[in-house]
């Protein structure tokens, strides 16, 4: 499902070049969780990145169900991550003058899909993140738990075949970290949908079939 | 989907309400001063048109006995027994001359116009190269001037479209010119050529016809410098090419305040180029600096699945909307203005009697939208560069460095 190859990030700085990602092998089987741990500045952000198309690898490959996608175009790739990936960040990260459900219906929108009841759909996932009675809420009304079931709702409503999560509870009470780990659990076990998350709880990593340990940009034995 | 960019533009600029209202404020005030500059400077420019045209011609030619009034403010031929061949000037081919206007003058009496004994000023024109009569028509028919049709000097009594008897031939009040301050322009009855020769055989009962009224002779020209002629180069010229005539120049200073009118308006609109620019530099700026800070927000945009073309879609929504809304209200400030200067300047310049002259209403309507569109225009520019730059960028960088 997932196979990266040889993958390598590095940034140019005013102090020289930094290395984030130093080589990385990786695959992920279809419908693992796979869990990704390591400390800070480590490069799981950045491996993340890569491996969801958001940011272009200065070497390697990232193949994801058959597709090269560091080979497609940009309006390709952006295509792909449309329609195939969902991204959880750590952060809130909400459109603050859309609707929750705007939020949620966005991505099935900007990807032109006319087969189906999107706004339905949107208050679908949102129901099912136990958000039905805040469709027309606006992030700022929501706590930062909601905000996050919210993103997760937005990462399913193009069914997509990898979820990624980058520390999607890193500043979330423990309570509702718990919750939102069931609800990205759940995803991956009900629906079948590989999840990948990135964390540095090593009590989050433990649930996961999958774990990679990242450390100095490259995968530690 | 457009519904949702459009309400997501919307609310984006409602999110920094002074910023936006600044924004808007500052392509009201330059859309407004484009708007209203383009509409005064038309019409300024039509005004001038037909002033200068009322000013008259530059300079006379006369045969080189005839009388001429150099004192008077407005070039014009006098009756005179002279006559010169109507086509003189244009085989000499004078190029210091522009426009040349012809004129047959005939004085009658016992014509039927105004009382029994009163003399009367018959001048026949060419209406399609006329520049020194028509100008003054201050009312006249809904058509084109025709075969019968007369007009009267200021000094006339006639009622517009009303029957004037000539040597008892019918006529129709065509138009009225306005007041000149010349004798000989205010009392003249006005016609085409053709009308006038028409009564070549009422004139003058069995005795001799005048030798104007015969065709191909007219009392003498009246012409316009060519651009960049003098009074003087012109003179020389037809003196030089043409025998037995007399040159009479106007006012010179006449030609000089058009040119520097012409000169003045030039400056006008350069500096509107200039304020145009500016402003499209100051919106580029201020739309860098938005896209800057909504760089996240551009960055979760492509992480969802944006295209390159949809996030610069957000963006060029945005500012088409505050530019265009800019641009509405500086065509509504435009207005507001140009009804105050018609109420004080406008009123005040008709009062002493200049005459000022608005563009129609279609042209106005075309420069308003011109001047929306100009606005639209230059939000779609200030934020294109930037927004281009973002769109290139990853998304994951854009997320980052807006976090």
């Amino acid at each position: 499902m997932l196979s990266c190859r040889a993958l390598r990030k590095s940034y140019v700085t005013e102090r020289g070049e930094v290395l984030a990602v130093g080589g990385i092998d990786l695959d992920v089987e279809a419908g693992r969780y796979a869990a990704i741990i390591g400390r800070s500045g480590s490069g799981k952000s950045s491996l993340m990145a890569m491996v969801g198309g958001l940011s272009r690898p200065s070497d390697g490959s990232v193949v994801i169900d058959g597709t090269d996608i560091w080979g497609l175009s940009d309006d390709k790739l952006a295509a792909f991550r449309n329609r195939r990936l969902g991204f959880v960040f750590q952060f809130a990260s909400l459109l603050p003058t859309l609707r929750l459900v705007d939020n949620v219906a966005l991505p099935a929108l900007l990807g032109k899909r006319g087969d189906a009841d999107i706004y339905g759909k949107a208050a679908m996932l949102l129901g099912r993140m136990g958000l039905g009675d805040h469709l027309d809420a606006y992030p700022g009304e929501c706590s930062a738990g909601e905000q996050r079931r919210a993103a997760i709702a937005r990462a399913l409503i193009n069914d997509p075949v990898l979820l990624l999560a980058d520390e999607p509870t890193s500043d979330l009470d423990e309570q509702t970290e718990i919750e939102i780990m069931d609800e990205l659990l759940a995803v991956n076990r009900e629906l079948g949908t590989t999840l990948v998350l990135v964390t540095h709880n090593l009590a989050l990593a433990e649930q996961a079939e999958q774990i990679v340990h990242i450390a100095g940009g490259t995968i530690a034995p | 989907m457009r519904w949702l960019l459009l309400s997501l533009a919307l609310q984006n600029l409602g999110r920094r309400k002074a910023r936006s209202l600044l924004l808007i404020a500052a392509v009201a005030l330059g859309s407004g001063v484009v708007f209203t500059g383009a509409v005064l400077m038309q019409s300024i420019d039509r005004s001038m048109a037909v002033g200068f045209t009322r000013l008259g011609a530059d300079m006379m030619v006369v045969p080189e006995g005839a009388l001429t009034n150099i004192a008077a403010s407005l070039l014009v031929v006098e009756p005179s027994e002279l006559v010169l061949d109507a086509d003189v000037l244009a085989k000499a081919r004078i190029t210091s001359l522009g426009r040349i206007a012809a004129q047959k003058i005939v004085r009658v009496e016992h014509s039927g116009i105004g009382s029994h004994h009163e003399s009367a000023d018959l001048v026949g024109f060419e209406p399609a190269q006329d520049f020194t009569v028509q100008p003054w028509l201050v009312e006249k028919l809904n058509r084109p001037l025709q075969a019968g049709d007369v007009i009267l000097g200021a000094a006339r009594d006639g009622v517009l479209g009303s029957q004037l008897l000539i040597f008892g031939k019918p006529h129709v009040v065509y138009g009225r010119l306005g007041r000149t301050g010349v004798g000989t322009h205010e009392r003249g009855v006005f016609m085409s050529f053709a009308t006038l020769e028409a009564l070549r055989e009422a004139i003058g009962g069995h005795g001799t016809k005048p030798a104007v009224l015969a065709p191909g002779k007219v009392t003498g020209f009246l012409a316009e410098l060519a651009p960049g002629a003098t009074p003087l180069q012109a003179r020389f010229a037809i003196l030089s090419n043409v025998k037995g005539v007399k040159v009479v120049a106007g006012d010179t200073t006449l030609s000089g305040i058009r040119q520097g009118l012409a000169a003045l308006l030039d400056g006008i609109l350069a500096l509107m180029v200039l304020m145009f620019a500016s402003m499209a530099l100051m919106v580029s700026v201020l739309f860098s600096a938005i896209v800057t800070e909504r760089r996240s927000e551009l960055g979760l945009l492509k992480a969802i699945g944006a295209r390159r073309g949809q996030v610069l879609g957000v963006m060029v929504t945005e500012a088409v909307l505050a530019t265009g809304i800019g641009g509405i209200l500086g065509v509504v400030l435009g207005v507001l203005v140009m009804r105050l200067f018609e109420r004080s300047l406008v009123y005040y310049l008709e009062n002493v009697g200049v005459p000022f002259l608005w563009i129609d209403l279609p042209r106005t309507v075309a420069f308003a939208v011109g001047a929306i569109v100009l606005a639209s225009v230059i939000g779609v520019l200030g934020v294109l560069y930037p927004a281009w730059r973002a769109s290139r960028r990853d998304a994951y960088d854009l997320v980052r460095s807006g976090a």
